[in-house]
């Protein structure tokens, strides 16, 4: 299992310096940060232009920039993946890029983390009971659930969401949901219970719209999986060692059913990411999805390079963990 | 064993009290888009306390959902009706909870496919382990003792480490023997065991049915054999129930079954088997047609349809079960008596002291479109008129041919073939980390008009050898050559011609067919690929069709509108639509019914006189094999370990293995089957990754293991055999080859 550990672990590694290279490469050849200067009226004059690219290493070719962004050696300290810098801003030379990302990512991970719990949750516990009530009406309702989910674009759902948000509150008389933002600085040195109100307030609507695609699917996922484990012929042995129903269920059907579902959701993490930019766009989440936005409207190339690596590494990161739990629950994996 | 089952016999009395299963009257219909399916009708049968009842029966003839229905394991849409009682406790429609007290305490159940029926992601102690803590109360560790002396007990080598192993770590006899550890965990009353050796290499079967009789003796149980496999019934039980459609139409001793069977179906049954007993000569009889569809039954006997005895009455009334000698007054009387031999046919009395050749002619067609028995007859005589015209014509051709030359030309010569597949590390580099030797060194001879027979078990290396011969697959060393002619680095282009001559017929026929192509599409294929396919195709297909003993005006449906043995004819009509001299024929019956599987055996021994076509058969099957092949080559690991005329090979087998295989097979007869010499061989098949030393088989020899001394042992170890002339032709590769007669 260690073995099997470290050599996954090792395996990364290369991946992850591909998705660096392709990552720098697709950025900087998608548009010049310094565009907006350079169409500017009237024209800067050639050495605030020549001052500027400076600042931003553009004087400098691709592969030597490339270079100076994952290890700033030769920079001005201010570049340098390795020591911890994400490299100049078109915001300005104040905006730094480095802690923004870190300010708003534990904002996004909160968002995303929430999602995937309830979809995963809820996507075991409705497929399981989609495939053991097979055919029923539970189970078609469920399935006709599934499809709507599935159906429905992330950005007109959360419009949806929002938009019944406030009509809940109206009629309740009382602000339940908070529609607007993410609720950070709002409930600081509070008591413990408001915080958590003030937490459930502003996550809730949020975090049903991002899960619900991912519950759609994987719940479709389990639900076949589980079929199939249910027809297997280990379950019908347990059955008859004399196991009951719900043992059998548990042990044998389950255990077994969550396995294909761990690929599922890995691959699903990318999607998650995708959702969650819409998501908190559409309730003015100061997250990484609008981190992400300001970065694309400011052509702010090595901010878009450091989200789109950090998103990288989370696909990768995520199937990392996806392999290693997979080798958890499938012997027949470890020892490969 | 054999004492062992005559005294049983002899304590079997009528006492009612010792019944442990009564199955009366027990129906299943599974509801279906189509209406309802009848998959079991009216089974009823009595189960003595330690005996050992047999359920023989092809496939979808209700034997399976029998017993899944008196374990309660069948989905929840299938209708149960009827009752069945084990130790006087009716344990049909039960709950879940009172059913699961019974499962596995006092009713255990073995399933066919090892490979499928344990958990994959539990070890294996724990899996047994399971099974008693489900009904005793007693700790985790105590269980796990039992769980070491269980493993002992079914004969699994070095128990405590298995114990910590999952089921992918193990083989597929093993993983059998740990189902039947899990089956008398609880010293059951009842083992069902439903096909638990068919998924199972013949000497690995052997070993499996010794663990079953060891579970049996240990635990006291009675045991349901279900299985389609007559020899196996012969040789492990006791009684025997004989299922069609649906119903049980023959039961009785398995000697009276056996001897003087009553019903046609089983008549037929035994006649359409090959036998390594048998003679060579003696053609197979077919039962015509195939099983009825459940979904609309004939309205008397299910077997009428196929049945040569069938007159009105068949088609009319359903024939009930009873006793052979008609007195229905004794049948009352003796109720509770398991020793009568009963059957169901109106006519059961006319087949006293019949044999199967005088109902069954050893047909080579197919009933697809015939409507009664008599137009069949009609339909088949001018094919026979046809083919024997055919026959005697070619005779007197190849007569005068052969009386000048005496060695028959060598179409397919095949010197030192070698196969390496190399096994690569799951790394990125994906480093070759070994190779798996799946042929090392075959050489063999197909001759013109003669059928050879390339036998072994799984993974013995006999599916590469026919590939590596057709060049379909590149060799690694070695020399094939068709007709003086090398194939090996000849380009596809180059090959295609030779193509024409060389044609492969596939084991499965389900999956060789093209689901979406008419059968004339797929016949007319190979034609239309070497630029044949227009002008007179067609009437080549219907000339085809008619050929293989299929309806040529059925050349518009589709593959799933025919039976399987129907889909294997089309698979010999599609390879011979370009007059092939060779037919390389992989296993091409073993995927059929045994009813089915004689007849296609009959067609493949008419092509072969008509069309004067050489076989290259590969098998696993030596019944067969004995039956259809002129010389058999008998292949272990990659390595030919015997090769001779199957007169030779099956009076005279020579090699240790060769002998192991013979003596595995069993006999569709209960005396000879419970009397004759066997040599066990221990053991699964090694890596072919990482054969032996010296001679491969020296791991699982009996001879190695028992009979040699250290000094011969050594020159096993060291020195790979020779494939050596014993006169006449007859090879083997072993230092201490010595002859034995088995049969």
């Amino acid at each position: 299992m260690l073995v099997y550990t470290v050599r996954r672990i090792i395996g990364a590694i290369p991946v992850l310096i591909l998705a660096s290279i392709l990552t720098f490469v697709m950025i900087d050849v998608s548009g010049d940060p310094l565009a907006e200067v350079r169409m500017a009226q009237p024209p800067p004059s050639p050495e605030v232009l020549q001052q500027a690219e400076e600042r931003l290493y553009l004087d400098r070719s691709m592969p030597e920039r490339y270079w100076l962004w994952v290890t700033g050696i030769g920079g001005n300290g201010d570049i340098g993946l390795l020591q911890g810098e994400f490299g100049p801003s078109t915001q300005g030379p104040q905006y730094d890029i480095g802690s923004n990302i870190a300010e708003r990512l534990w904002t996004t991970l909160r968002l995303i983390g929430a999602a995937m719990v309830f979809a995963l949750g809820l996507a075991i516990i409705s497929g399981v009971i989609s495939a053991l009530r097979q055919y029923s009406k539970l189970d078609y309702t469920l399935t006709f659930v599934g499809f709507l989910a599935l159906a429905m674009p992330t950005f007109w759902f959360a419009g949806i969401m929002q938009a019944a948000g406030v009509k809940f509150n109206q009629l309740v008389g009382e602000q339940v949901f908070a529609t607007i933002g993410d609720g950070r600085f709002r409930a600081q040195g509070e008591p413990l219970w408001d915080q958590f109100l003030n937490a459930f307030a502003h996550m809730a609507l949020p975090t049903i719209v991002l899960m619900l695609i991912s519950f759609a699917s994987w719940s479709r996922y389990q639900r076949t999986s589980m079929l199939e484990v249910m027809n297997s012929d280990y379950v019908r042995l347990a059955r008859a060692k004399g196991l009951r129903n719900h043992t059998v269920i548990r042990r044998h059907a389950l255990r077994t059913a969550l396995i294909p579902l761990t690929t599922v959701v890995a691959i699903g993490i990318a999607g998650i990411i995708d959702g969650a930019i819409l998501t908190e766009v559409v309730f003015q989440w100061r997250g990484l999805g609008d981190f992400f936005i300001t970065a694309v409207d400011n052509n702010d190339s090595y901010a878009l390079m450091g989200w789109l690596l950090l998103s990288g590494v989370v696909v990768i990161l995520a199937n990392l963990i996806a392999d290693l739990l997979y080798a958890v629950l499938d012997p027949r994996i470890r020892y490969e | 064993m054999t004492t062992e089952y005559m005294n049983e016999e002899h304590t079997a009395g009528a006492d009612p009290e010792d019944v442990v299963l009564e199955v009366d009257h027990l129906s299943v219909t599974f509801p279906s888009d189509d209406g309802p399916l009848p998959a079991v009708r009216e089974v009823s049968y009595r189960l003595r306390r330690g005996e050992a009842l047999g359920i023989v029966g092809e496939s979808g003839s209700g034997k399976s959902v029998t017993s899944m229905a008196i374990m309660g394991l069948l989905p929840k849409n299938a209708q149960v009706r009827g009752s069945a009682r084990l130790m006087g406790q009716e344990i049909i429609g039960l709950s879940d909870k009172e059913i699961s007290k019974v499962r596995g305490q006092k009713i255990a159940m073995i399933f066919q496919d090892p490979l499928t029926s344990l958990n994959p992601v539990y070890t294996i102690g724990y899996q047994i382990a399971e099974a008693v803590l489900a009904h005793k109360k007693v700790s985790k560790k105590a269980a796990m003792d039992r769980a070491l002396e269980l493993l002992e007990i079914v004969g699994i080598p070095s128990p405590q480490q298995r114990l910590k192993q999952y089921p992918h770590e193990l083989s597929g006899g093993m993983r059998q023997r740990v189902v039947i550890a899990i089956a008398m965990a609880n010293e059951p009353d009842v083992i069902i065991a439903d096909e638990p050796t068919t998924a199972l290499d013949v000497t690995v079967q052997a070993q499996v049915l010794d663990a079953l009789q060891r579970a049996r003796r240990e635990t006291g149980a009675a045991l349901v054999l279900i299985t389609h496999d007559l020899g196996v019934v012969a040789g492990q039980v006791e009684r025997v129930g004989v299922m069609y459609a649906g119903r049980i139409v023959e039961m009785g001793p398995v000697e009276e079954v056996f001897y003087r069977p009553r019903m046609p179906y089983a008549l037929g049954l035994l006649g359409s088997l090959p036998r390594l007993d048998g003679d060579r000569s003696e053609r197979l009889t077919p039962i015509l047609g195939s099983p009825p569809s459940l979904r609309d039954l004939p309205v008397g006997c299910g077997f009428a349809p196929r049945c040569p005895l069938a007159r009105e009455r068949c088609h009319e009334e359903e024939p009930r079960l009873v006793l052979t000698n008609g007195d229905t007054d004794r049948a009352a009387a003796q109720e509770g008596d398991t020793t009568v031999h009963t059957a169901a046919c109106h006519f059961s009395d006319e087949l006293v002291g019949a044999e199967a050749t005088d109902l069954f002619r050893p047909t080579a067609v197919d009933t697809e479109g015939v409507g009664s028995v008599e137009e069949l007859e009609t339909a088949e005589s001018s094919v026979a008129e046809a083919r024997e015209e055919y026959r005697e014509e070619s005779k007197a051709v190849s007569e005068s041919a052969t009386e000048g030359s005496t060695e028959p030309e060598v179409l397919l010569r095949a010197t030192d073939l070698v196969k390496h597949f190399p096994i690569r590390s799951k790394g990125l580099l994906r480093r070759k980390v070994g190779e798996v030797q799946a042929v090392s060194g075959i050489s063999l001879d197909l001759r013109e008009k003669e059928t050879l027979a390339l036998v072994g078990e799984s993974g013995c290396g006999k599916s590469t050898t026919a590939r590596l011969l057709l060049n379909l697959i590149k060799l690694t060393s070695g020399e094939v050559s068709y007709m003086g002619r090398p194939l090996q680095g000849l380009s596809d282009r180059q090959m295609r011609p030779l193509r024409k001559d060389l044609q492969l017929v596939f084991q499965d026929p389900f999956a060789s067919l093209d689901p979406r192509m008419t059968v004339s599409d797929i016949i007319a294929e190979p034609m239309r690929i070497h630029g044949r396919g227009n002008g007179d195709a067609k009437d080549r297909v219907k000339e085809l069709l008619d050929l293989v003993g299929l309806n040529p005006e059925h050349g518009s449906r589709y593959p799933h509108e025919f039976s399987g043995g129907q889909r294997q004819r089309i698979g010999v009509a599609r390879a011979l639509s370009l007059n092939p001299k060779v037919l390389v024929l992989d296993e091409p019956v073993s995927a059929l019914d045994v009813s089915i599987q004689a007849g296609v055996i009959n067609l493949l021994e008419d092509l072969q006189e008509e069309l004067g076509l050489s076989y290259l058969f590969v098998s696993h099957d030596l019944s067969v094999v004995k039956h259809i092949a002129d010389r058999v080559a008998v292949m272990y690991l990659g390595k030919m370990v015997e090769t001779a005329t199957t007169e030779q090979l099956f009076s005279a087998p020579a090699h240790p293995y060769t002998q192991a295989l013979i003596s595995a097979i069993p006999l569709p007869d209960p005396v000879k089957e419970r009397t004759r010499e066997r040599i066990i061989v221990t053991g699964d098949i090694p890596s072919p990754a990482n054969p032996p030393s010296g001679c491969r088989f020296r791991t699982r020899c009996p001879k190695f293991a028992n009979v040699l001394s250290d000094a011969q042992r050594t020159k096993c170890v060291e020195e790979p055999p020779e494939l050596m002339d014993r006169g006449t032709g007859h090879r083997d590769a072993c230092h201490y080859s010595e002859v034995v007669e088995l049969i």
